[in-house]
């Protein structure tokens, strides 16, 4: 299969590990990422803040570029996903094309609503399909525990992504069992990293991904997976400040979700950039056999 | 017709802090039909098996907004969650307490805080002293201004919310969705003459300790969807007041940021946010970042097609005017 990439900003820069990550697995399991070098950033969720209408035309414009190539568009970011699905479905109110259309088509941009945004965690599971993984899997991750960590936009609001359940989601650790690891179920895993404050009251913020990985810990998980970006850094970078949050050391591997599969598959640890993690993800490797491939 | 009865097995949350050295939770077995209602379900318990369990009830009605509880972890109305989908889901019911609250004794909590954080918020309509309410006769509106209420007014102030929200959980200078929700209301409100004293007041007093993560909307049984107009209250205070506060700042540099390259240039970012003072505050924390990711120093590279990128900016960063 054949999608537009849209890496987003934090795989391009500080998360660059997930985007090796991502194209390491896509080119394993045969789906083919085209480039779009004229993508811009999703927003965040900072630019709705501060302008919602704005942020819904920029994202129309990465809508509509997927569109004229006739590809869906592939995201590896919750927040990408959230903000993009979001464009698709607000631009269907007639006030927001209205003014959205005012800014884009003087510029010859027309977008007829039609692409489709997939986030990686659903093209594996549904497209691709978690028995067709399974098969694939040259080194099973046996007995490591990991803890899904899904980032919010994934889920919510569950009326408008249209997807999997914001209370009770599945597909992340139908996946992880494709993979042959054990996963953890803990009230935290749809829970919020508290990224989104973590400039503007980083003590709060450190509180909210203390109390996230404090509850994968305490429900067993060697480790957590996450399939945002945004999130791994609350997780993983910002980890010491969430052991002083918390009053103690936390050592918790922070895997990105293309990583957990890449490891499955056989890629080695460089090629998927895990020594660019802040935490040691060796412990959770040292609970894994050796790939059976060569 | 005799109804088809469904083995129910209820774990409760058991605590009262007077007696009881740690909470535990008791489990009551019933037989009842696949429609019951839990709040039905748990006063049969008190009436037949336990009088002591304690809980808080009235409409029976999911109107009145008194029998929140988490069910199976879930913030849910009592009253209106039938047993049939939990026990199927889960096998069992767990019924404990909302969280975020003090823990009265088993099943009710402490709503002092909650209803103090709706005080904060001034939740009543503030006039213009020289432009009295015409006597006798109601304040007209037209179709449009009371669109501008969105799903606002549904709100029966169950706490479900709050009980979700984990800025509430990590913060106490968040007032809570509820609030909030209720906030937006009277801004949006034609009568009130207080909106932009509203909106100043509420960016320094736990507007942007809102996460965003939708978990208040997800809550809430009658679709207020308080995120979503915490974002509305977001963008409407940075149109009254500009961004003042490191949360505004945040979000209007973030904005402006983007327009430079059409990607985030996250060093540019901490620095449009925190100010040198603040850069120099993260310093620590960035070097050891730099160390295993290099590319932070880095801006990116501008995109293809920045030219359209500007333009939309050009033509739509116009914040509207306030109500």
């Amino acid at each position: 299969m054949k999608l537009a990439y849209y890496p987003g900003c934090v795989a391009q820069e500080s998360g660059k590990e997930l985007d090796m990550a991502t194209r390491w697995v896509c080119r394993s399991l045969g789906i083919e990422l085209v480039e779009f070098p004229n993508f811009s950033c999703c927003g965040s969720g900072f630019t709705d803040e501060a302008n919602e209408t704005l942020n819904v035309a920029l994202n129309v414009r990465n809508l509509a570029l997927a569109e004229k190539a006739g590809l869906d568009l592939l995201t590896v970011c919750s927040t990408c996903q959230g903000m993009l699905s979001l464009a698709n479905l607000r631009y269907q109110d007639p006030a927001v094309k209205s003014r959205v259309d005012g800014a884009l088509t003087p510029l010859g941009i027309s977008y007829r609503g039609t692409t489709k945004v997939k986030h990686l965690l659903r093209v594996l599971t549904e497209d691709i399909g978690t028995e067709k993984i399974r098969a694939r899997v040259a080194r099973p991750l046996g007995g490591l525990k990991i803890g899904a960590f899904y980032g919010c936009h994934l889920l919510r609001p569950a009326d408008e992504l249209e997807w999997e359940s914001a209370e009770e989601p599945h597909a992340f650790e139908d996946l992880l069992k494709a993979v042959g690891a054990t996963p953890v179920y803990y009230r935290g895993r749809v829970m919020c990293c508290g990224f989104p404050i973590q400039f503007v009251k980083p003590d709060t913020a450190s509180r909210v991904a203390g109390r996230q990985i404090e509850d994968a810990k305490s429900h067993g998980a060697d480790a957590m997976a996450t399939p945002c970006p945004l999130c791994h850094i609350s997780l993983d970078a910002y980890q010491n400040q969430a052991e002083e949050a918390v009053g103690h050391s936390l050592d918790m591997p922070v895997f990105h979700l293309p990583q957990v599969v890449g490891l499955a598959l056989g890629a080695t640890p460089e090629e998927l950039g895990l020594g660019r993690h802040l935490v040691s993800t060796a412990p959770a490797l040292g609970k894994i056999a050796a790939p059976a491939r060569s | 017709m005799t109804e088809t009865l469904v083995k129910a097995t209820f774990d409760v949350y058991r605590y009262d802090p007077a007696r009881d050295p740690a909470p535990r939770y008791d489990r009551y077995e019933l037989e009842l039909p696949r429609h019951t209602p839990l709040l039905s379900a748990l006063l049969k318990i008190r009436a037949e098996v336990d009088p002591s369990l304690t809980l808080r009830y009235s409409c029976r009605s999911a109107i009145c907004g008194s029998c929140a509880m988490q069910v199976n972890s879930k913030s849910r109305l009592a009253c209106e969650t039938q047993i049939g989908p939990e026990l199927d889901r889960d096998g069992r019911i767990v019924v404990e307490p909302m969280r975020n609250q003090k823990v009265l004794r088993d099943l009710v909590v402490e709503q002092e805080p909650f209803w103090r954080n709706y005080d904060r918020i001034r939740p009543h309509l503030i006039l213009d002293p020289t432009k009295p309410m015409p006597e006798g006769k109601e304040t007209p509106m037209t179709p449009a201004q009371v669109d501008r209420f969105m799903e606002t007014p549904r709100c029966i102030a169950c706490a479900a919310c709050y009980s979700a929200c984990p800025a509430v959980e990590a913060d106490p200078a968040f007032p809570g969705p509820m609030a909030l929700a209720k906030l937006y209301r009277f801004v949006v409100d034609p009568r009130d003459q207080a909106h932009q004293d509203r909106l100043v007041r509420i960016q320094t007093d736990g507007l942007w300790l809102c996460m965003r993560c939708h978990l208040c909307t997800e809550a809430c049984p009658k679709d207020v969807r308080p995120s979503e107009r915490i974002r509305d209250l977001k963008e409407m205070a940075i149109a009254v007041q500009g961004a003042t506060e490191t949360g505004s700042r945040h979000a209007v540099g973030f904005k402006e940021n983007i327009r430079e390259r059409g990607l985030l240039s996250e060093m540019k970012l901490v620095r449009q946010t925190s100010g040198l003072t603040g850069l120099l505050a993260q310093a620590p924390q960035g070097l050891r970042m730099v160390r295993k990711k290099p590319e932070i120093l880095k801006r990116p590279h501008p995109i293809e097609g920045l030219d359209e990128v500007e333009k939309i900016y050009d033509a739509l960063d116009h914040p509207e005017a306030p109500p």
